[in-house]
């Protein structure tokens, strides 16, 4: 039921600088959310976040072209929840230490990495998965679900403070929004993309709109009407890009030259 | 807080994963194809359904442990509820499922994997139509599911009550929870690899590496949910 179709069709860019650049920008957006004024955390953290969810959505798409058997989103939902861990322990685990919260982002790559390899390697050893990529895909997907996760969270509550955290992020359920939010954004794209036709480039540029989109939802949850503009037209302009681009590949599939009659 | 206290609440997630993860193996799960009536079960993914019933059990649960807290009668509630819970969300979808199957598409209930039904001992082989492999929920399956709803109701609540008892606040401990069960049922989910029909289903003798590898990935969870709590 998950078969990538065709296989892997031509790569754009490589995964890894994909990743890397994802990884960064939502780094950089996490802490600009803590450091910069409040009404600008959603606008820049946002925004840089987004980059996250590309990534993971690049990775699933990579992994999930191997055939899961059990259906993309499954992969998507099981970054989430290492994700979690990782994201809601790297806020906390310096509270529970006394070192300086402002480690928290890094902590979080840390845990993410780490679950996202063990369980990487779980699935591999005794479950039997026959991807060769799993362990290093796992800990990419763990890697950037906790980034999206942590990220979008900061921006709504504009501080990596643990007590602001708590009261903003978790206590009110945002956390739950961000699980649900940024795991479709992840899962979505290659999901809605995969199949014999399938082209790195619209799955890139749906994933960009997924991003954007939660990004969206956020802004309208913290009420930021800026962002919410900016992300809204944003959205649109990547989403009506993608929609040119199906027509534009569906008209290609459409159009196939007649099937040479035998005998000819 | 004291090494007891830190050490029940490790033993109890790691238990509790082995537990979701054993309950995925009981549902009845036919994905893709059983979606088209060509296959035994619910017609769709493993993650959903056993997230759907799982989620609820964790509802289920969450609401009788905010009105008996958690003394060990509260426990045992708690765990109660969160598998009525579970037990009715999986049951209603099977048997939604089955109206779906019986009067939307025309088909008879027959599993594939075994000749007659271990429960009613009803004949299934001339049932199951040439070219599929079943289709429909039948009565071997619906029990199964249920009894996998039941245990992963009890998983979820077990690792939604070892978080209360680190002294997370409720929303936290629902929130880790969720995120615990969706590992564990991806796991399991990954050692089925797409269909199974339940108990009677050759697959079901591969449980075993599904449960060691979410009692290892459990383990690992609860030492970063005690360090949390630390």
């Amino acid at each position: 039921m998950s078969h990538g179709g065709g296989g892997h069709a031509t790569e754009l860019y490589p995964e890894n600088q994909i990743f890397a650049v994802g990884v960064v920008l939502s780094l950089v957006g996490i802490y600009l959310a803590n450091f910069l004024p409040d009404n600008l955390s959603m606008l820049i953290g946002g925004l840089l976040v987004s980059a996250a969810c590309v990534a993971g959505a690049n990775t699933v798409r990579k992994v999930a072209a191997y055939g899961l058997g059990t259906g993309v989103p499954s992969i998507g939902m099981i970054s989430l929840g290492m994700g979690t861990l990782a994201a809601v322990a790297g806020v906390l685990i310096p509270k529970a230490l006394g070192i300086t919260y402002l480690v928290a982002p890094i902590l979080t790559l840390i845990i993410a990495l780490v679950v996202g390899y063990i369980v990487g390697r779980l699935t591999v050893n005794p479950v039997g998965m026959k991807i060769p990529i799993m362990v290093r895909s796992m800990t990419y997907l763990s890697v950037a679900g906790a980034m999206a996760l942590l990220g979008f969270t900061t921006a709504y509550v504009g501080s990596l403070e643990p007590q602001a955290f708590i009261n903003g992020a978790l206590n009110t359920g945002i956390m739950a929004l961000a699980f649900i939010t940024a795991g479709m954004a992840i899962l979505h794209p290659f999901n809605a993309c995969l199949g014999p036709n399938e082209s790195h480039r619209r799955t890139l540029t749906l994933a960009v709109a997924c991003g954007l989109i939660t990004w969206f939802v956020f802004s309208v949850v913290k009420l930021d009407i800026i962002s919410m503009v900016v992300s809204i037209i944003l959205w649109a302009i990547a989403y009506v890009k993608f929609v040119k681009m199906s027509f534009k590949d569906a008209c290609a599939v459409l159009h196939v030259p007649e099937i040479p009659k035998k005998g000819e | 807080m004291d090494a007891v206290s830190l050490a029940i609440p490790l033993i109890e997630m790691t238990i509790a994963g082995a537990i979701i993860n054993a309950s995925v193996h009981f549902i009845p799960v036919g994905g893709a194809p059983a979606a088209m009536a060509t296959s035994t079960g619910v017609g769709t993914g493993t993650t959903q359904l056993a997230a759907g019933a799982g989620f609820t059990g964790l509802m289920g649960a969450a609401v009788m442990a905010a009105t008996v807290g958690l003394s060990l009668t509260g426990i045992a509630l708690i765990l109660v509820s969160g598998a009525i819970s579970s037990m009715i969300m999986l049951g209603v979808t099977m048997l939604i499922g089955q109206l779906i199957y019986v009067f939307g598409v025309g088909v008879v209930p027959a599993a594939d994997k075994c000749e007659i039904d271990p429960i009613t001992k009803d004949p299934q082989k001339p049932y199951v139509t040439p070219g599929t492999t079943g289709h429909g929920v039948p009565t071997v399956c619906f029990i199964s599911g249920l009894i996998g709803a039941a245990l992963g109701g009890i998983g979820g609540a077990l690792a939604y009550i070892a978080m209360l008892k680190l002294g997370l606040s409720p929303a936290l401990a629902g929130m880790l929870a969720v995120g615990f069960f969706f590992i564990n049922a991806v796991l399991a989910s990954y050692n089925i690899g797409g269909t199974i029909e339940g108990f009677h289903d050759p697959k079901f003798k591969k449980m075993p590496n599904g449960v060691i590898a979410s009692t290892v990935a459990s383990l690992l969870f609860g030492i970063i949910a005690v360090a949390m709590a630390l």
